[in-house]
């Protein structure tokens, strides 16, 4: 079972911290295949926050496949999962090594390669101002 | 809707009640002394206009008894308004504090609030009335026999005038706490309005209500028979005509040094008359129900308009 | 349907005496949203829920609120709105008993069992005084008046003004659970900002008497950037999107914008903002009164 928290005083919709959440719980394997997310009520109960929100976030993950509704039952982390193989998130983070000390050694430092690494994966909210 | 103003009026109705109990301490043990004096001396057979010595003896002590007692009692005729202005509170207090914006919002309407409330406030404020002019004419009951319910003192806790004195002090502060949404001012208002009002129709008004009766009799002889018991706003001696005369003045003459007076000129001009304008005590309930209705309409415009002014004011 | 609109305003206003204290205001807010309405004191947040449930007439313009109007159609309407006044007021001499049987004997669609269940919830005596109850406590008895009668619309004035933390989340978390179960729409006015993101999903900003913005918060999260640069001035910028506001420093410049689609300009810095910054922004806080001077040298090297 995930535990949600919230960050009040961020620039990203509420809603979309819960995505972003669950997406993360699964990568991680926090979140199985086949297990339930919190009822609306009980995250409403303990995050104080509106059911709306709730509701918008897991259409969101229905949406992107991660989750599905039974009616009368709650929501539940689909059995099919659309997952990156494993062998692409090696060789995706081999890459991501090579460049990182390609970065280090033109002389920036962490907070740049960080800044610059954000500046190019922008959240969705963004680009979808697009 | 009831049992809520019911609630919201609870501790001024129980001040009422311990106000009228207070009354009743007061008066219970001291009219049933006074009534029984009365029947004890045989005061009933007294009653007529013969001047019988010892009645009129009986009478004087009685009165030089209960005369300073009669006149403290005189001072509760402020009791109605007092009344009239603490069931005014409940009302003006919940403008004050903003707690009308609470039942406002409920499922009721703005009127039925509003009539319901100031509908409570005067049923009360009858009944209290009512207690009250039933307490006070009771224990005067052997004064009334002896003097009558005329004067002003006595008239004003006979009959029917209390209903409208308490009416009109509940209007006088709920007018006033419907403007300023203050209970203060409203029962500043409230007092120096009922005072004022009262002491303006006492004085004033009252003698204007019914053209009084004007006579003039011989000294020497009886008065009219409406006289007696009659409220009597003027007495004088009088010529023939009714002409008001200092008694010795005009007939004094002087020779030298030596004041004299003309037996004879008094004999004709003078001392001879008495002239009265008076309200005969048949009018009583006349000038009961003229002065019901001078305060009473009064009152109900004072009432009505908090009622119109609360409903149409914004919140 | 009208009825999906919970609260519509139309070009309403309130006058009294001299003073506009609600001016021009339109908006329309969907039934099932949670509403805030923000904005200084004074800013008008009190009059606009007072039009809405009827304590006050308009002067001007119109307000239906469930498709009805709050002045002719008070005895339908009454019981189907709940309010809670500024202050929570409620009768200081009544026993808790005998609030809720204020509630029972003036709404005919009372649900007394839901009222005690609650009290009982709060764990709160009956017979004790509302006098005798803390500011949170009394908020809580005022808030379940207003929901025994099983409301569709809930409207609050500063209801966690005078709250310490917990209780303030107590009471939102009430409001958050009928929202849940019972599709309750929710305004409420509110100075404070920070609780607001998370329990609400409709923003109104009023300031001067007037709405200076009115969305939904998503889309207002989404669409509004802090665009920082090299000094410069906004012209370029201000051309295609709207500068909420602008403010100089030294050497850098800030925007607050509102995207009108996506912001292409290499020269500035794009970072996203939370909800209090764009408030204060619209709320006219934090600007540049005039652009500082320029200093020489760079005046110079241009």
């Amino acid at each position: 079972m995930i535990a949600f928290h919230l960050e009040a005083r961020s620039g990203v919709p509420t809603y979309l911290q819960l995505v972003q959440q669950v997406r993360q719980a699964i990568r991680l394997g926090v979140l199985r295949p086949g297990d339930q997310l919190p009822t609306v009520k009980e995250v409403v109960g303990s995050l104080t926050i509106n059911p709306n929100t709730v509701l918008k976030a897991y259409r969101e993950l229905d949406r992107e496949g991660l989750v599905e509704g039974r009616r009368g039952i709650g929501t539940f982390v689909s059995d099919e999962l659309p997952t990156t193989p494993p062998d692409g998130v090696r060789e995706l983070r081999a890459g991501l090594q090579r460049w990182i000390d390609r970065a280090r050694a033109s002389g920036l430092d962490d907070e740049s390669i960080e800044a610059l690494f954000a500046d190019a994966v922008r959240p969705p909210a963004v680009s979808r101002v697009a | 809707m009831t049992w809520v103003a019911w609630r919201q009026q609870r501790t001024e109705t129980l001040i009422t009640v311990g106000i009228l109990a207070l009354l009743a301490a007061l008066l219970l043990p001291t009219g049933l002394d006074m009534a029984s004096t009365y029947h004890r001396n045989g005061l009933a057979a007294c009653l007529g206009p013969s001047a019988s010595l010892s009645c009129r003896q009986a009478i004087d002590d009685f009165g030089a008894r209960f005369d300073s007692l009669n006149s403290l009692i005189a001072w509760f005729t402020l009791v109605p308004g007092l009344i009239g202005i603490l069931l005014a509170a409940p009302f003006v207090l919940q403008l004050e504090h903003g707690t009308y914006r609470l039942d406002w919002t409920q499922s009721i309407t703005r009127r039925r609030w509003i009539s319901g409330k100031l509908g409570l406030a005067i049923v009360v404020g009858l009944a209290a009335s009512l207690l009250f002019t039933l307490l006070t004419t009771w224990w005067r009951t052997p004064l009334v026999h002896l003097e009558g319910r005329m004067d002003a003192s006595v008239f004003d806790s006979e009959g029917t005038v209390v209903f409208a004195y308490t009416l009109f002090g509940l209007g006088l502060a709920l007018a006033a706490g419907a403007v300023w949404r203050r209970a203060v001012p409203a029962l500043i208002v409230g007092f120096t309005g009922y005072f004022a009002g009262r002491v303006f129709v006492d004085t004033w008004l009252r003698q204007r209500f019914i053209a009084p009766v004007r006579a003039t009799w011989s000294a020497s002889g009886p008065s009219p028979a409406n006289y007696r018991h009659a409220w009597v706003i003027s007495e004088y001696r009088s010529d023939k005509v009714g002409h008001p005369i200092a008694p010795l003045g005009a007939c004094t003459g002087s020779t030298g040094a030596k004041r004299i007076i003309d037996p004879s000129c008094i004999m004709e001009k003078g001392t001879g008359y008495m002239h009265a304008v008076y309200e005969p005590a048949s009018r009583f309930w006349a000038l009961q129900g003229i002065e019901t209705a001078v305060f009473g309409s009064v009152a109900l415009a004072l009432i009505l308009f908090a009622a119109v002014w609360t409903n149409r004011r914004a919140a | 349907m009208s009825e999906s609109i919970a609260l519509e305003a139309d070009g309403l206003g309130k006058r009294y005496g001299a003073n506009w204290a609600l001016r021009d205001c339109t908006l329309e807010l969907p039934a099932g949203s949670v509403t805030a309405l923000v904005g200084p004191n004074g800013a008008g947040k009190t009059t606009l829920l007072q039009l809405a449930c009827g304590l006050s007439s308009p002067t001007a313009g119109t307000v239906r609120v469930l498709g009805l109007s709050p002045q002719e159609d008070a005895h339908a309407l009454l019981p189907r709105v709940g309010f809670v006044a500024q202050e929570h007021p409620l009768h200081r001499s009544f026993t808790i008993r005998e609030t809720l049987k204020l509630g029972r004997k003036l709404n005919p669609g009372w649900d007394d069992a839901y009222a005690r269940e609650r009290i009982e919830r709060l764990g709160l005596p009956l017979g004790k005084r509302i006098a005798k109850l803390s500011g949170g406590q009394q908020a809580q008895v005022a808030l379940t008046l207003a929901l025994a009668k099983r409301p569709e619309l809930l409207l609050l004035d500063e209801p966690v003004a005078s709250l310490d933390p917990v209780a303030r989340r107590e009471f939102l978390n009430t409001i958050m659970e009928a929202v849940s179960e019972d599709g309750v729409t929710v305004v409420l006015s509110s100075h404070i900002i920070a609780d607001l993101q998370r329990v609400c999903d409709q923003l109104v900003i009023l300031s001067g008497g007037r709405a200076e913005l009115v969305g939904s918060i998503d889309d207002i999260l989404a669409s509004h950037r802090l665009l920082t640069g090299a000094r410069g001035d906004a012209e370029e910028v201000a051309r295609v999107h709207a500068v909420i506001r602008e403010s100089h420093t030294g050497r850098q410049t800030s925007l607050l914008v509102r995207a009108n689609g996506h912001v292409y300009d290499s020269r500035w810095e794009l970072h996203e903002i939370d909800l209090e910054e764009i408030v204060l922004a619209y709320l006219g806080y934090g600007r540049s009164a005039e652009p500082a001077p320029v200093p020489i040298e760079e005046a110079a090297s241009r």
